[in-house]
């Protein structure tokens, strides 16, 4: 069911899940085109939590998705911002999982717990947007070290992003104090608590989907969400 | 940190970014075109590829490496990713 919540920088939509009381999880997709690789995905894990007893809501963050507020406005503190407002509106007992870039915005968030499948370095996520960007014939002319850089929002792929984001993005990464727990793929060398067969949809040009997947780590997410409780 | 062997990690991210069936991924040897040949491999799909090997293998590529010769045939991308591993 398609609900909305409000920010400090409007209203934006939210879906969602399963039941209305007891834990909630607030789910943030991946960035940029990796959100549409995955929404899917991402909805059927969400579905699996249903089935299992848990509700969750999915956000659109500013700037994403079918958001009122244009990409190129979109700042990663209003990302943080709107995503803790998005918990908040639950009133319920809330984790956080999110998924690549997603764990770049449940900062300010307050949750029991953070749950990340292949949290990404925003630095790892700027690069390849701009090898996306060059790949298309159009790279990025910018210093992401010079704040002083006050040119219009870059075209990425058919997307305007501004220059403000992206510095901030380069310079971002997850939640790693607190209660966390990481899941990787098992082709993902970098450090995880789990290691989970599959593929990386979020890199697949064509939009896919992993059911199985998606059960496992419905599992893994009800497991953490009973520890963190305990 | 242990480091796949190259040969199967280049095959696997073409496998899994590309969504190739295994028959067709292992049936690739150095002279198999890719880039113009394959028509899943287009500009947008060669940043996945890239930056799945980068991850994977623990390498960075400098986008000045980045060329049409090292994505022309299956060999001479593995090769690349092996001259970065090698360092």
């Amino acid at each position: 069911m398609i609900h909305h919540y409000d920010w400090a920088g409007g209203r934006e939509a939210m879906i969602r899940f399963g039941p209305a009381t007891g834990p909630v999880v607030v789910l943030a997709l991946p960035l940029f085109e990796e959100a549409n690789r995955t929404r899917t995905f991402a909805t059927g894990l969400l579905r699996q939590l249903a089935d299992r007893g848990i509700g969750s809501v999915l956000p659109d963050l500013p700037g994403q998705n079918d958001s009122p507020v244009a990409t190129e406005h979109a700042m990663l503190a209003g990302w943080r911002a709107a995503f803790a407002a998005a918990v908040a509106a639950t009133g319920r007992p809330a984790h956080s999982v999110t998924i690549r870039g997603g764990s770049l915005v449940d900062h300010d968030a307050a949750v029991l717990g953070r749950w990340q499948l292949a949290p990404a370095k925003g630095e790892a996520l700027v690069r390849e947007l701009f090898r996306t960007a060059q790949a298309g014939g159009e790279p990025v002319e910018i210093d992401l070290n010079a704040w002083s850089d006050e040119g219009g929002p870059v075209a990425i792929a058919g997307n305007r992003v501004s220059r403000p984001l992206l510095r901030d993005m380069n310079a971002a990464d997850c939640v790693r104090d607190g209660l966390v727990r990481m899941v990787r793929l098992e082709t993902d060398p970098a450090v995880a608590d789990r290691k989970v067969a599959g593929v990386p949809l979020w890199r697949q040009s064509e939009p896919g989907n992993d059911p199985a997947l998606a059960a496992l780590l419905a599992d893994d997410i009800a497991d953490w969400i009973d520890r963190c409780a305990s | 940190m242990t480091r796949p062997p190259v040969d199967a990690t280049v095959r696997a991210v073409l496998k899994d970014v590309l969504s190739l069936s295994d028959q067709r991924v292992a049936a690739f040897d150095d002279d198999t075109p890719l880039f113009g040949a394959l028509p899943e491999l287009d500009s947008m799909a060669v940043a996945g590829v890239l930056t799945e090997i980068e991850d994977r293998l623990n390498i960075l590529i400098e986008d000045d490496e980045v060329d049409g010769e090292m994505l022309e045939t299956f060999g001479a991308l593995r090769r690349f990713a092996e001259r970065k591993v090698a360092g």
